[in-house]
């Protein structure tokens, strides 16, 4: 659950979602659910050359399985509090 | 497991794909009038697009043998594209999971021998002639994504590191471990939370109760029985 309330948290912030197929998009964070399905508006893709048919969609619906990684806004992390956190829920607690 | 797209032509009587009832799927909506656009072929029409609560079908209006589905388990991401440069028609754009084949060069290898593999489509584009029913459309797959979940091989998902959830057998981590369960076994033999082979109940207390649920969900309902019945 950790994540998913991170991310709650971050709606409304630049993010940019990598996905396992290697394509980056960038965009505002509009929503996500539990399953970190994302939802992005604005969205815009990052490295065009596999997919060049994705540039400016408005939004888009990103499966949260085939998510590799979400970049965050450096200024929208309070690391100390994130790591806090992720070690509250590695230990159960 | 995942398929991708894939050739679709099972109709009823009236036309309209036959559903799984089997499994519960059933269909969510339908869109007529739309046209689709595999890879970087050029759009198929007419046709009718209906989506159920697991997969999305289209339908050729003209060639009732012609028809395709993907299970939205295989859809990547989906989007209402309306760059006028990007594409000529605003589409729903579509990406679709394909499970590359190590033998291939990294191409949209979608044709070889002039026979079109439909399980190499990567991009799929849904154009309706009724191009305000676009935002519609896109909510009707997010919904549809959403009930479509990866299957969860084993409980603990939402668990953040389940690789380090301790398992009743994984208990008796350390050397320490054993030694304090035999000491705290001796003082209370018959522990509440009633293990036979008590060396794992007490030893490392805080971490197993919050993260292993079965065995300690009984305990506690039992507790909550009692206290029930008192009141």
């Amino acid at each position: 659950q950790l994540f998913f309330s991170y991310f709650k948290d971050l709606v409304g912030q630049e993010v940019t979602v990598e996905l396992k197929n290697d394509l980056a998009i960038r965009g505002t964070l509009h929503s996500v659910d539990q399953y970190l399905n994302i939802k992005l508006e604005n969205t815009r893709v990052v490295d065009q050359d596999k997919y060049p048919h994705m540039l400016s969609v408005r939004n888009c619906f990103i499966r949260g399985s085939v998510v590799r990684y979400v970049q965050l806004p450096p200024d929208g992390v309070d690391v100390d509090l994130l790591h806090d956190a992720a070690r509250r829920e590695a230990r159960g607690g | 497991m995942v398929v991708g797209l894939r050739e679709f032509a099972l109709r009823t009587g009236d036309g309209s794909p036959a559903l799984d009832e089997s499994s519960g799927e059933e269909l969510m909506h339908v869109q007529p009038s739309v046209a689709v656009a595999l890879g970087d072929r050029s759009v198929e029409s007419p046709g009718t697009l209906y989506i159920t609560s697991r997969k999305l079908i289209w339908l050729s209006d003209a060639d009732v043998a012609k028809g395709y589905a993907v299970d939205f388990l295989s859809i990547s991401l989906h989007a209402v594209s309306r760059d006028p440069q990007t594409y000529s028609s605003p589409c729903i754009y579509t990406q679709i999971e394909v499970v590359e084949d190590e033998d291939e060069e990294d191409e949209d290898e979608e044709e070889s021998n002039g026979v079109l593999d439909l399980s190499k489509i990567r991009e799929m584009r849904l154009v309706p002639s009724d191009s305000t029913q676009l935002d519609t459309l896109f909510d009707v797959f997010c919904e549809c994504a959403e009930l479509n979940p990866e299957p969860i091989e084993e409980e603990g998902e939402e668990e953040n590191g389940h690789n380090w959830v301790f398992s009743a057998d994984q208990m008796v981590v350390g050397g320490g471990g054993e030694e304090d369960a035999e000491w705290q076994i001796s003082q209370s033999p018959t522990s509440v939370i009633g293990h036979s082979n008590g060396d794992e109940s007490i030893a490392q207390p805080m971490l197993e109760l919050q993260i292993n649920d079965q065995r300690f969900d009984d305990a506690e309902e039992m507790v909550h029985e009692n206290e029930t019945k008192d009141h």
